[in-house]
């Protein structure tokens, strides 16, 4: 590890090194601990959860709960399992993210290199959106929706999530455009590039890590997200979220705690996965966004 | 290539006013510089030109055709921009036939062009790299490689050097007057410099505060400035400007400046504005070139006087040695042979050339003739 890298501050002695390295231990347990418990008890049959100790390893594994979950559990009044719901969220969550990380981007783009009378305040109303909490937009949004004809689809949910993510998006992009140098927006104008062509052939090929970095937040968020999904899906539009919290609670008799465990993990898959696969991008795109303004 | 003519023109940001009337016109193949202090206008002017930024009022000719309601890539300009701003994601070969391309040329003409025009700026072997791998001087060739290739009716080019260190600037100048040569396209040029604007331009146009205060030919920006701004602002070291008054002696008019020991006088031209202003304070205008050891004053003039003046500093630098002489209450500066004799703190005579001493009233910095 010593003088791996040259922007390394640390020069601590053994002692503090050791110290360090303790602490990150323990935090490592601490965070890496409820993720144990639910793999190791998705992995036993039911009868070793209630025989007691959770923290040990499986006697007997067994692979029946993650087949359970996945394909015949009883959701609500239903035996199956979590698949049509997580198939729902992806097509819930694909449309929402390219859709508002695409808008995000565009707006950011006029935002800042097309300024108009006004943009401010437009850019102002959109941060403001940010910060209306869900609760408030659940009426009138479902109101909407049935106006448009939308209630209880996946499309409605699409439309909800684009909005609701818009502004985050457009915050993402607008800051990080902004220190995009205008003068290559009017060396392409010179050039002759329109609208669409500067955005395409100028900009989004410099884009990649706030779009990374947005595209990671949309998914995260849009995937977690229980309110608008228990509010506006319907039976066949229900996502992962909403029924994993109804296979916990279908209470017929005896908490199957080994298929519950594998359920959550099944949910918090795809976020896991995008972290783990562009994470580093992720903190080098916030990075990149903070060090140029 | 054609003439571009520049007509009234105003350029307010909402209450700000840059632009206040400017006036310009240069011929077809010229070579117009535009030269001021930071924020006068410069860039906005070019801006307008080029049609990035839009007009409060006026008109832009180019050729004999108004280009003011013209998009930038209707006006058949090319500019090269002070960052360069070479798109950072495409090799130099595609930042150079971006604009072909975008005009839907064919493809083995966008070759032939950019071939040509990489021969002309000897960047062949960087065709495949990224701006990022370039210097600041290859960056700079690819960004006039650019410009050039469209081939353009005007280039405008807002301050292409000030990137560059000293060595690299002095070659670049020498290199763009020499394509302005070849090529022979009207050519507006911005810049900080003033050596830059005096070896480039046929043209000069010194701004100040959004406003022209001459337009003219390097020859007569350096030695005919209209007031003291523009004869302050062009030359280094500057012209001296000494506080003097004007007086009647039998032998004519003369200046009477404060020397070291006592009033110094020199005899200057007998015009009806100077002698409108005997007994007045007037400002006294002398470039340190003209401000010399007598053998090396300029043997043409016949209105060379020797002066004995109090000689405070020395500072030889290389090819001239740089008195500074306490005259008129302020320190002159006077421009010497390398090898001229002099030592500091004595007293030494030194030859004005009155031929090209300037006067400016102290006021209003409006020129006296
Ligand atoms: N978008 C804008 N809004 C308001 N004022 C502006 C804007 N752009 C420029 N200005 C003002 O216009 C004036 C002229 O700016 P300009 O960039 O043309 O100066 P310049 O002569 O090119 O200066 P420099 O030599 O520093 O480049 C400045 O005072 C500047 O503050
Ligand atoms: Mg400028």
């Amino acid at each position: 590890m010593s003088g791996a890298t040259q922007d390394n501050a640390l020069k601590g002695s053994g002692a503090t090194r050791i110290i360090i390295y303790t602490v990150l231990i323990l935090f490592m347990i601490f965070y890496l601990l409820p993720l144990y418990v639910m793999l190791t008890n998705s992995l036993k049959p039911l009868e070793e959860i209630r025989g007691g100790d959770m923290l040990a390893l499986p006697k007997n594994w067994t692979i029946e709960p993650w087949r359970a979950a996945w394909s015949y559990a009883q959701i609500g009044v239903q035996p199956t399992g979590l698949k049509p719901y997580f198939i729902n969220s992806i097509f819930m969550v694909v449309p929402a993210v390219l859709i508002s990380t695409s808008l995000g981007a565009l707006n950011g783009y006029v935002l800042t290199k097309w300024s108009f009378r006004g943009s401010d305040l437009v850019f102002g109303l959109l941060l403001l959106a940010c910060f209306i909490p869900f609760q408030i937009v659940l009426i009138p949004m479902a109101r909407i929706l049935g106006i448009l004809g939308l209630a209880g689809t996946t499309s409605g949910l699409v439309l909800v999530h684009t909005i609701y993510g818009l502004g985050f998006t457009t915050l993402f992009f607008r800051n990080y455009y902004a220190a995009f140098p205008t003068e290559l927006v009017r060396a392409a104008q010179i050039d002759g590039a329109g609208f669409f062509q500067i955005f395409w052939r100028i900009l989004a090929p410099s884009s990649a890590p706030i779009a990374v970095v947005t595209i990671i937040w949309q998914f995260t968020n849009v995937w977690n997200d229980f309110l608008f999904g228990v509010s506006f899906a319907d039976f066949d539009s229900i996502p992962m979220t909403v029924a994993l919290n109804n296979l916990v609670n279908s209470s017929t008799g005896v908490k199957e705690y080994n298929v519950h465990f594998a359920g959550a993990i099944l949910a918090a898959l795809p976020t896991l996965i995008v972290y783990i696969v562009s994470g580093r991008y992720f903190v080098r795109g916030l990075m990149a966004g903070a060090v140029k303004g | 290539m054609a003439r571009l003519k520049i007509e009234n023109l105003y350029k307010a940001y909402g209450a700000t006013k840059v632009l206040k009337g400017i006036d310009l016109e240069i011929e077809d193949g010229g070579f117009l510089v535009l030269v001021g202090p930071s924020g006068c206008g410069k860039s906005t002017l070019l801006n307008c030109i080029a049609g990035l930024e839009d007009v409060t009022s006026g008109d832009v000719i180019i050729g004999e055709r108004s280009v003011t309601e013209l998009h930038p890539s209707k006006r058949d300009i090319a500019m090269v921009f002070q960052s360069y701003a070479l798109y950072p994601n495409m090799t130099v070969e595609k930042n150079i036939s971006f604009g072909l391309e975008i005009r839907g040329m064919t493809k083995p003409d966008r070759i032939k062009a950019i071939e040509e025009v990489a021969d002309m700026l000897q960047i062949r072997e960087l065709l495949k790299r990224k701006p990022s791998q370039l210097s600041g001087g290859q960056r700079q060739r690819v960004a006039m490689g650019r410009a050039l290739v469209r081939n353009p009716q005007v280039f405008l080019f807002d301050e292409p050097l000030s990137n560059l260190d000293a060595k690299l600037r002095v070659d670049m100048r020498t290199e763009i007057k020499r394509l302005h040569k070849r090529m022979g396209t009207t050519i507006v040029y911005v810049t900080h410099d003033q050596i830059e604007a005096l070896t480039l331009a046929t043209r000069i146009a010194v701004m100040k505060d959004g406003i022209v205060q001459q337009f003219g030919t390097p020859d007569q920006i350096y030695n005919d400035p209209v007031n003291m701004f523009v004869a302050d602002f062009m030359g280094s070291p500057a012209m001296n400007l000494l506080p003097g008054k004007v007086v009647k002696k039998a032998d004519g008019l003369m200046l009477s400046l404060d020397g070291h020991d006592g009033v110094m006088l020199l005899p200057v031209p007998l015009t009806d504005d100077l002698q409108a202003r005997v007994g007045k304070r007037v400002i006294f205008g002398i470039r340190p070139e003209a401000f010399t050891d007598p053998q090396g004053a300029d043997r043409e003039s016949k209105q060379v006087e020797k002066r004995d003046c109090f000689v405070e500093v020395v500072e030889p630098a290389g090819s001239d040695t740089f008195a500074v002489v306490k005259l008129g209450g302020k320190s002159a500066v006077a421009r010497l042979r390398a090898d001229a004799h002099i030592v500091a703190e004595t007293v030494t005579g030194l030859a004005f050339n009155m031929g090209k001493a300037v006067f400016f009233d102290p006021d209003s910095g409006e020129r006296i003739k």
